[in-house]
């Protein structure tokens, strides 16, 4: 039954993804670790760190939760379920692309999505950050740190894993 | 089976010959793409296999950047498509997902197996910490050219203190903030 309901719910957060996976996960968080209780708080940012350190598009985070829910069954029926109405959407909406490029409508929905995708984006890196009601400073100092370096430098963002990786085995164990 | 691109510049531009090449190109994107997708895709589309001009990469990204869902996932279908139809499209996808889906999980067995240590344990939220940071330098980055609209700024702020700090669904958030954002657009406040 968990898996229908995690197919169900990744469903429908795949219909509303404006700006991908970041702009889904603290929805995710909400409902996998404060309404479902699949996983605690701290195993969410593990699964999350788990993804970003492995190749490939960060969706598969989806995969990581579906897996931590019901095996590898979970992982497969998780990363269908968030990417296959977005994918039934693109093949159906990529044909009146040319058509409504320059519309008003379609220009005014791209403009009212960006500041709302910032909004989200922001939200998924503060609640990751923030897994406890109590911050821990800690994670902010390496969340901010790595923010900070992303900003001022044009590294491959590995190295700041990494780096971050390395802040934690100092800081948290 | 060949659909050649409807593209000026198509003179430059070899679509893949059939669905086994491009299952290889994709995966090819998959496998390698340590620290963010988008610059593998362009390389290998792009540079190495030369499926597609600069000018049609940037168009199709921005295609698939206002779609919902992940971008290089929709652009696996968007193109699949162009090039063979349905099959292209699942074709495609599975190349795109099929190895990084074996990474992950092996990732977190590996994980799983340690994660009785405390370092591991220190180790992988570090990373996440890391994580979060590049969310919020990519926040940083995105809202830039939005920085000089009061509008912006306050649509930012709302949708970050009602999903972010008040953790209010984005299933009621997503459609309210949208609509919202949608008038003060058509008002050209945006």
């Amino acid at each position: 039954m968990t898996i229908i309901e995690l197919a169900l719910y990744f469903g429908l957060l795949s219909c509303i993804a404006f700006g991908g996976l970041p702009s889904v996960l603290p929805e995710m968080q909400r409902y996998v670790v404060n309404v479902k209780g699949w996983t605690s708080a701290d195993d969410f940012i593990r699964l999350f760190a788990i993804a970003q350190a492995a190749p490939g598009p960060n969706i598969l985070f989806a995969s990581l939760v579906g897996w931590k829910v019901a095996g590898p069954v979970g992982a497969v029926v998780a990363l269908a379920s968030i990417s296959g109405p977005a994918a039934v959407i693109a093949w159906n909406v990529s044909a009146l692309w040319e058509k409504y490029r320059e519309a008003p409508w379609r220009v005014a929905l791209q403009r009212a999505m960006a500041p709302l995708v910032v909004g989200l984006i922001l939200s998924g890196g503060y609640v990751l950050a923030t897994p406890s009601t109590v911050p821990d400073w800690r994670l902010w100092l390496i969340a901010s740190a790595t923010a900070a370096a992303m900003l001022a430098t044009k590294v491959n963002p590995l190295w700041f894993l990494a780096a971050g990786g390395a802040a934690g085995v100092l800081l948290l164990s | 089976m060949v659909c050649t691109s409807v593209n000026s510049t198509s003179a430059t531009v070899t679509t893949p010959r059939n669905l086994a090449e491009l299952f290889v190109g994709f995966l090819s994107i998959g496998a390698r793409s340590f620290g963010g997708v988008l610059p593998w895709a362009h390389r290998v589309m792009v540079e190495e296999r030369q499926w597609l001009t600069p000018e049609d990469f940037t168009e199709t990204i921005g295609l698939c950047q206002f779609l919902p869902g992940p971008n290089l996932g929709n652009a696996s279908i968007v193109l699949g498509k162009r090039w063979f139809g349905i099959r292209g499209s699942i074709v495609a996808a599975l190349g795109l997902y099929a190895l990084p889906l074996m990474w992950v999980i092996t990732f977190a067995m590996l994980y799983s197996k340690y994660a009785s240590e405390s370092i591991v344990r220190g180790l992988v939220t570090g990373v996440g910490a890391a994580g979060a940071g590049l969310f919020i330098a990519t926040a940083i980055k995105l809202a830039r050219p939005l920085a000089g609209k009061p509008a912006a700024l306050m649509l930012i702020t709302g949708s970050f203190l009602a999903v972010g700090v008040g953790r209010i669904s984005l299933l009621f958030a997503m459609p309210v903030a949208l609509l919202a954002a949608y008038v003060v657009a058509r008002r050209g406040l945006l």
